[in-house]
């Protein structure tokens, strides 16, 4: 793809990476605004809880406190406030708390140890209430309540063909259930959110992939209009579906009012881990009907799955139930709250965790058939033309516009073939696989086994929002771009700047990025869910189009050609057919238009969704290669190798960085990540880094990526997206790996301890 | 109780008021104005904080201010020649070593205090220098490479 274009495609420098560098990057924890006050949020020590009195005169009597907020006290124009893609649901402050941790009241003073003090003079009586923490102990009727409209979601419910008749046409049936480990996005910045009112005008500071959904989301709570409440977005430490709207936004923002004067609020790393978002716990019950030839002939998958506290998702948000297309298939998810911790959208979301059930369902229905896993996949996943019947825009489209028949979306690209003849071979498949729970070898106590896992997950999804683009050049042929995408480290918006750069034919260095501020920037769908390079892309492309032929119209006068025998390269304008012939973009933009005698206006808009139905998937297929010791219970990865159709790569490094950082990710899921819950009081018992074990550079070799590029007929340039679906099959891959190693599956976290009690348990079977 | 203290950071002495308690890294940051550190966790837990002093990379947030009265102190702000920056930093943006930036200047302040003092660093020790270290980007690779080519360049320069 290199040679093709100037920028796209090109491992180019991230466009604020001199910034990184040097230490001067802002993130929202190092924005001062003059005058702002320190802001600190007293938490129920109980899972649930009724607050029977709050007395804060204390607080308000201390000296250097501001202001103090209540359940009491805060306006409460709307009960709740509501999330992006019904991520959380849930009052700003009110007489119940839902969680350990959940926000009872707050705190502005001048500094944050005044803050602190002043914590510690609210006095609360708080009447206990019964608390559920398991999600199937919460769907049953009689469980404790959690929110007032009930435990459980409306239940998602897909059904086609038939169920009941593709099982008993199945030569055996497979029926697995699952769960994983509780992971966290454990980011290594930390939320912070500077609220500052002018009259009735609100800015507010702070790292967030979702700016134009915090805004909508503050205007809607306070019944403001949008044009008076501002987001100053500076990039986010970290992503992972972390940085949306939170509630202690809604905090400094009432705080700030209250005190007359800005208000900042910075989350401890305890609070990070505990009191924001977690991933959400699945329990997968999947059920194939299979034929002896490998043919999936029918399938039944049940994923309830953990809301926490204020969660809303009726569905996690998957991919995967149409990764293997089934002629008789019926899909059921329910959201399930609990008294725990918010949790919702991390990192391959559905595809990560219903997509773990499903493989594993896969791959027990290789070994039933003696089958490499491999062969399996080959015979049954999706290829292009396939019918989505899942889809999650078709979803959308039948919700909102529910009068308009709305077909299943289809797959309209993939490289999956090839990223499974690519990783196989990188792995040494061939000569490595032995067999189902047979170990590649055997050294002592230590035994090495081979597994494998496919994905897929979406490039975005077109009702994440409007889309906007503007694309300004500079009399001197330097441009800016104008763009509402979020920065949190995956170079969405340097990859907006190489489009820009490519179509203008100037080079990347001067094209200026400007984002990060409702106020200026045009709406852009959020930055969630890996929509960037192949949804908002294409806005930009129009956008730099735009502003191009505005330059070649001036161009083909001053010329004298047709626009259309024009092009620029290397910051020139020059005759398709005649290169010699034609004139520098500065001296062109500098001379001025006899009809306004002033030099001409450049300004190039793109404002466009996506349409949905050609939303391109992304595909994956890993393969790892793991050293379990029997004696000690740990498990080493030797070797992963993850092969991604990402569509076209527009900048290769920066999709290479993440799929290292997703397969980092995966594994911690698998081997070392686990939230853990004191089983009385809902409290997380390791909300720090020492004891929620992320990997370090010392934990695994360097994956090896292979990329594989397909063109995506909708992308620009081809491309599709990549971050999410990094996560996506790595921990189904490593419970493979782990299975043939030592004979038996064991979901998420595969600790030591784990490793050695089930090995324990099995009482030496067949696999010495 | 307030301590008047002098802290020598990046060449400049500074007179600053400090609480005992404070640390370093929050003296860095809110007092100095020199966000380039951060504070990832208060807690030595992940290197975000890391500065060097007197030719040891320490986490600053684990140091106390009153205790650093003394030393020489060397922050990410104090990397760069002006406008030329060091190999390190050069290298790190040629191959792509960062993805959002945040443990960027701990990564940077880290692999700087190695090659002070060890020209020649194999793999496995630039590994152990960022062992304390996290990356949650998972930008691991990239670092370790950005650091050994740099490496490279500056027994070259």
């Amino acid at each position: 793809m290199v040679a093709k274009y100037s920028s796209v495609g090109k491992s180019l420098p991230a466009v604020d990476s001199v910034l990184k560098v040097t230490g001067r990057l802002k993130f929202a924890g190092d924005i001062v605004v003059p005058g702002m006050l320190s802001a600190k949020i007293l938490r129920s020590p109980y899972a649930h809880a009724r607050i029977l009195r709050i007395d804060t005169t204390g607080a308000e009597a201390l000296p250097g406190v501001y202001a103090v907020i209540t359940h009491k006290n805060i306006p409460t124009p709307k009960e709740t406030w509501s999330c992006l893609a019904f991520s959380r649901t849930g009052p700003v402050l009110s007489e119940t708390v839902r969680f350990n941790g959940d926000e009872v009241a707050a705190v502005a003073a001048v500094d944050e140890e005044t803050a602190l003090k002043a914590i510690g003079l609210i006095e609360v009586d708080y009447q206990q209430l019964p608390a559920v923490f398991d999600i199937e102990e919460a769907i049953k009727p009689d469980a404790p309540k959690v929110r007032p409209d009930g435990n459980v979601r409306p239940p998602t419910v897909f059904e086609w063909g038939d169920v009941e008749k593709g099982f008993a046409e199945a030569d055996f049936i497979i029926e697995n259930k699952t769960t994983m480990s509780n992971q966290q996005h454990a980011p290594l910045d930390r939320n912070a959110c500077i609220a500052s009112w002018t009259g009735d005008q609100v800015t507010v500071w702070t790292s967030t992939q979702t700016m134009f959904s915090l805004r909508k989301a503050i205007a809607n709570y306070l019944d403001m209009p949008l044009h008076k409440v501002r987001v100053m977005c500076p990039p986010t430490g970290g992503s992972f579906g972390f940085w949306w709207s939170n509630n202690f936004h809604f905090i400094a923002v009432l705080l700030a009012k209250r005190a007359e004067r800005p208000v900042r609020l910075e989350l401890t790393r305890e609070e990070v881990t505990a009191t924001v978002k977690r991933r959400e716990i699945p329990r997968t019950y999947v059920k194939l009907g299979v034929k002896n030839d490998g043919q999936i002939v029918a399938a039944s998958y049940r994923h309830l799955f953990d809301n926490g506290a204020y969660g809303n998702k009726p569905d996690p948000f998957q991919t995967v139930v149409d990764l293997y297309p089934i002629p008789n298939v019926r899909f059921e998810t329910v959201g399930i709250s609990t008294n725990r911790v918010t949790a919702g959208c991390m990192r391959g979301v559905g595809d990560v965790t219903l997509g773990y059930g499903i493989e594993q369902a896969v791959d027990l229905a290789s070994e039933k058939l003696g089958m490499d896993p491999i062969e399996l996949r080959r015979k049954n996943h999706f290829r292009v033309g396939d019918v989505l019947h899942t889809s999650q825009e078709m979803m959308f489209a039948r919700m909102l516009f529910p009068d308009i028949h709305t077909e299943p979306t289809q797959l309209t690209s993939s490289g999956l073939e090839e990223c499974l003849d690519k990783g196989a071979q990188a792995i040494d498949w061939k000569q490595k696989w032995r067999g189902w729970g047979k170990p590649v070898a055997v050294k002592g106590t230590k035994r090495r086994g081979i597994g494998m896992a496919i994905s897929t997950h979406i490039s975005g999804v077109a009702h994440l929002g409007s889309n906007g683009a503007i694309v300004r050049v500079n009399p001197d042929g330097t441009a800016h771009l104008i763009t509402g995408v979020g920065r949190m480290g995956q170079g969405g918006d340097t990859i907006q700047a190489q489009v820009v750069a490519e179509v203008l034919g100037i080079p990347l260095q001067d094209v200026n990025v400007i984002d990060g501020d409702t106020d200026v920037c045009p709406e852009t769908m959020g930055t969630v869910g890996s929509v960037t390079a192949h949804m908002v892309s294409p806005t930009t492309k129009v956008a730099a189009e735009d502003a191009k032929r505005q330059i070649l119209e001036v161009a083909s006068a001053e010329l004298g050609v047709t626009a259309s025998e024009l092009d620029i390269k290397d910051r020139r304008v020059f005759v398709k057919d005649k290169p010699e012939k034609g004139i520098g973009l500065k001296q062109l933009l500098t001379t001025d238009l006899y009809q306004t005698l002033a030099p001409p206006t450049i300004v190039g808009k793109g404002a466009e969704g996506f349409p949905f139905r050609q939303g391109g998937k992304m595909t994956m297929a890993h393969f790892v290669e793991v050293e379990v010791d029997t004696e000690t219970g740990i498990v080493k990865v030797l070797k992963y190798v993850a092969c991604h159709d990402s569509g076209v790569l527009l900048n290769p490094a920066f999709c290479e960085n993440q799929s290292h950082g997703g397969v980092f990710m995966g594994c911690g899921l698998a081997l070392t990540e686990n939230l853990v819950f004191d089983d009385e009081t809902g409290a997380i018992l390791n909300p720090n880094f020492m004891d929620y074990k992320i990997l370090s550079a010392l934990d695994m070799p360097d994956p090896e990526t292979i990329f594989v590029e397909v063109v995506d007929p909708a992308g620009a340039y081809g491309a599709k997206g990549i971050g999410e679906g990094t996560t996506c099959c790595v921990a189904a891959a490593i419970v493979s790996a782990v299975h043939n190693a030592i004979g038996v599956r064991i979901d998420p976290p595969i600790t030591p301890a784990r490793v050695l009690q089930v090995l324990g348990q099995k009482g030496n079977e067949n696999v010495y | 109780m307030i301590y008047t203290v002098k802290l020598r950071v990046n060449g400049r002495e500074h007179v600053v008021d400090v609480q005992p308690h404070w640390s370093l890294a929050y003296v860095l940051r809110d007092k100095l104005g020199l966000t380039g550190t951060k504070i990832g966790c208060a807690a030595g837990t992940c290197g975000t904080c890391t500065v060097i002093l007197d030719g040891l990379a320490i986490f600053s947030c684990l140091k106390l201010a009153v205790d650093a009265q003394g030393h020489d102190i060397t922050t990410i702000e104090g990397v760069a020649e002006g406008d030329r920056l060091h190999p390190i930093q050069a290298s790190f943006i040629e191959n792509h070593g960062m993805q959002c930036g945040f443990c960027t200047p701990g990564m940077i302040m880290a692999s700087k205090a190695l090659l002070d003092r060890n020209h020649e660093p194999t793999e496995p020790e630039v590994r152990q220098a960022i062992a304390g270290h996290l990356c949650r980007c998972g930008t691991y690779p990239r670092i370790v490479k950005s650091v050994l080519k740099a490496t490279k360049t500056m027994r070259e320069g």
